[in-house]
């Protein structure tokens, strides 16, 4: 085995040959890290030849805060924080993930009442954070209608978290054994009112912008991703879903109390930005539909077993649980070597592997389909660099 | 001219020798400047949905005070929300946006992260701990993240100081840092003092009436 | 091509027949009964060949590599990769561990196995400088390709970091 000498960036845009066979001549364009439609701090060099991208670099580290450092430095309670920074718009997914896999590993119990909550609510951030998308979504496609109808519906739904929870983004709601507070005595109300106005909604913005002619023109044979790259690339979630494969951790390995309840995985056939937005828009309707059967069905109960001040110490060993988040399938690595703190934990995060995506579908195409492409992963940089 | 220093005190003022300099067009800039911030969009971790989605979305709509004009490139805008935490790769950058902006620039720092590395103080090895370690920040919004409200409220802290800013006849006033949504007459080192008091206050833990609460907590599980 | 890739349905192998199955690619591979999935312990001189079966074997079909990650044990002076594997079609989990040492950490690269290793290998390069022989493009990811040293090893310090006061 040989070991190769690290390069550098530099260096590996220097040895890239200049001459195309056109005569045309390649350049680089810096894309980011302050660029309004990379959505935070994602940097990309793009290798042009006129238009058409050639070769897509992504650059990385620009939020990058070392939060698996200061997990080993952190008790088993304290890591669920800061996942809250991670991909804060599934805030509560990720705190469920690390305290699943606290649980697991201290060997806590839950009741119905726990579970039905977590499912609950973090089926409904499921929705808070595509309505999000969908905002964001048409606004990089140059539409700005449907961000403000997006946050709009948003609202409503941040201030059902805010009566229950107490937090409007970074929630640190899920702990391990229970949950932080119990549910507010308007919670159910409060989410039969937000369906019914939100279902209506829906097919607003369907009108809005999936029967728009232009956006359809604008996704759909763009940025295509085989079933086959998608898998080889490490991609997870609804851009896995898109380019057909039916792999969905609630199906595939039903926690919480997802099991118990009916709810389809919509898949795509070709896996273009169109089915990435398709898959999407049917995914805030089977959230519906899971909430729906859920919300009339909440066990009675205590909302904790464990209380907040008791010490959680771990047996040496190795643990990993994952669940799937608005964006993927997200995972939490623990290694013990006994006590109340962390040996090492790693975060399997979904936005991480589907960025890389990109590098498969850019190429060939447009600089402007570039943005249509980076808007239907939905990315969260602060979730791909930790 | 004994009608204007009249009527308008501060319009005019006096020069040795007689003559008069014409001031209340500083007031009009200021004032103008106030009301038409041009906040340059730049986000890089969670504070950016509530500070910059969220205050500029339907609900809490920025445009009420001028200042929702956001716009991509620094050269553009003359406020610099900071919304996120900074990292040692993207403090240069910060920098150089900051540069790039048009002269008078205006700085809010949102949020723990930009105030002083937040969650991230320690043990990492990459978080700046506050965004006045790379540029002179101006107002100060607390919360992790602060909710629109408060960044409202920071905007109009803003625009109050704008306008009582530097102007021909106080030439230089030097702008102070301010927190906002504290009262007058604090300033940012008071702040600090008195959270470490705090600190130091309610990190000495009462060893035995905590133990007892514990105790009482575990019979009440086994029941 | 999508219709080969949906799941099959109650093909995946128990924990124990998975490690069988494991043992049978490679005889000197070693369970690890401390780790709460199915797991094995591998040479780093096995683990390119076993690589490439796990994922072609009809049986296994680890066609995700859901995340690549090392631990760091300064005490025993090695550093332990690890590698999360998945199969989409038959629905298991395996746990692939091999170890390095830590003062020459040398691993083959496994992105011509699985492409999405090219950049969970690059992390851990760039977090505990674990250099992979032939890998294309060995940079560092996260951090600036000046930076010193490697800081998700247990002994990094640098004079920027602060410790919580106890
Ligand atoms: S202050 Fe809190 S919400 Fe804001 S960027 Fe920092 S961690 Fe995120």
């Amino acid at each position: 085995m040989t070991a190769p000498a690290p390069t550098t960036l530099r260096a590996r845009l220097d040895a890239t040959p200049w001459a195309s066979p056109l005569g045309t001549q390649e350049y680089f364009v810096n894309m980011g890290p302050q660029h309004p439609s990379t959505h935070g701090v994602l940097r990309l060099v793009l290798k042009l030849d006129g238009e058409t991208v050639r070769e897509v670099v992504p650059v990385l580290g620009y939020i990058h805060r070392g939060i698996e450092k200061i997990c080993e430095h952190s008790n088993y309670r304290q890591l669920v924080h800061l996942t809250d920074r991670m991909d804060y718009l599934s805030a509560l997914a990720n705190n469920w993930a690390v305290t699943r896999v606290v649980e697991k590993a201290a060997g806590l119990e839950t009741n119905g009442r726990i579970e039905a909550i977590r499912t609950l609510v973090t089926e409904l951030q499921r929705i808070h954070s595509h309505q999000l998308w969908w905002g964001v979504f048409g606004m990089d496609l140059g539409a700005f209608t449907p961000f403000f109808y997006g946050f709009r519906d948003r609202e409503i739904l941040t201030d059902v978290f805010e009566r229950t929870i107490g937090g409007r983004l970074t929630l640190n709601y899920i702990q391990p054994g229970g949950v932080m507070h119990d549910i507010h005595p308007e919670f159910v109300r409060d989410v039969k009112a937000f369906m019914a106005v939100f279902r209506p909604r829906l097919d607003e913005y369907e009108a809005l912008l999936s029967e728009n002619v232009i956006v359809q023109e604008r996704l759909r044979g763009v940025g295509v991703l085989s079933a086959a790259d998608a898998v080889a690339l490490g991609a997870t979630g609804p851009v896995l879903r898109a380019s057909g494969v039916a792999h969905d951790l609630r199906k595939a390995e039903p926690y919480g109390l997802y099991g118990q309840v009916q709810f389809d995985v919509p898949i795509g056939s070709r896996g273009d930005c169109w089915d990435r937005y398709a898959v999407r828009m049917c995914e805030m309707r089977q959230s519906l539909r899971i909430v729906d059967q859920l919300i009339d069905h909440i066990p009675e109960g205590k909302h904790f077993l464990v209380k907040p001040a008791a010490k959680i110490k771990v047996q040496p060993g190795v643990w990993y649980s994952h669940l799937e988040t608005a964006r993927g399938v997200l995972g939490a690595m623990l290694v013990s070597t006994g006590g109340e703190a962390p040996y090492r934990v790693h975060l399997r995060t979904p936005n991480f592997n589907n960025l890389w995506t990109v590098t498969a579908m850019a190429p060939g195409g447009r600089v402007g389909d570039l943005v249509a492409i980076l808007s239907s992963l939905d990315l969260v940089v602060p979730d791909i660099d930790r | 001219m004994g009608l204007v220093t009249d009527h308008l005190p501060g319009a005019l003022l006096p020069l040795p020798g007689g003559g008069a300099l014409l001031t209340a067009i500083d007031q009009v800039v200021n004032w103008s400047r106030a009301n038409s911030l041009w906040p340059l969009t730049f986000g890089t971790s969670c504070c950016a949905i509530e500070v910059m989605m969220a205050t500029g979305a339907a609900r809490h709509d920025l445009a009420r005070f001028g200042a929702e004009v956001a716009r991509p490139s620094p050269r553009q805008a003359d406020l610099l929300i900071i919304a996120g935490t900074i990292v040692k790769k993207m403090a240069p950058r910060l920098r150089t946006l900051w540069e790039q902006m048009a002269e008078p620039r205006y700085v809010i720092a949102t949020g723990s992260c930009a105030i002083s590395g937040g969650p991230f103080l320690y043990h990492s090895y990459t978080t700046i701990r506050g965004a006045d370690e790379v540029i002179p920040v101006d107002v100060y919004v607390p919360g992790c993240p602060p909710r629109p409200e408060a960044l409202l409220y920071g905007l109009l802290t803003l625009q109050k100081m704008i306008r009582e800013g530097s102007t021909l006849a106080r030439p230089g006033q030097v702008r102070r840092p301010v927190l906002a949504a504290l009262p007058d007459g604090m300033t940012l080192d008071d702040v600090r003092a008195e959270i470490a008091a705090l600190v130091q206050e309610t990190a000495t833990v009462d060893r035995k009436a905590a133990a007892a609460v514990g105790a009482a907590f575990a019979a009440q599980d086994r029941v | 091509m999508a219709a080969d890739l949906l799941p099959l349905a109650g093909l995946a192998l128990s924990p124990d027949a998975l490690v069988a199955a494991v043992q049978l690619l490679c005889p000197a591979a070693q369970a690890r009964p401390d780790c709460d999935r199915p797991a094995v312990k591998v040479t780093v001189g096995d683990w390119p060949e076993l690589a490439g079966r796990l994922r072609a074997h009809a049986d296994l079909l680890f066609d995700l590599l859901e995340t690549h990650t090392a631990i760091d044990w300064p005490e025993s002076g090695r550093i332990e990769l690890v590698y999360l594997l998945t199969s989409l079609r038959r629905g298991h989990h395996l746990t692939v561990f091999v170890d390095i040492p830590r003062d020459d950490p040398v691993a083959p690269s496994v992105c011509a196995v699985w492409p999405v290793a090219q950049w969970q290998e690059r992390e851990v390069y760039d977090l505990f400088g674990v250099r992979y022989a032939d890998h294309p493009d060995l940079r560092r990811l996260f951090l600036d390709d000046d930076w010193q040293g490697f800081p998700l090893r247990k002994d990094y310090a640098d004079a920027f970091m602060l410790d919580r006061p106890s």
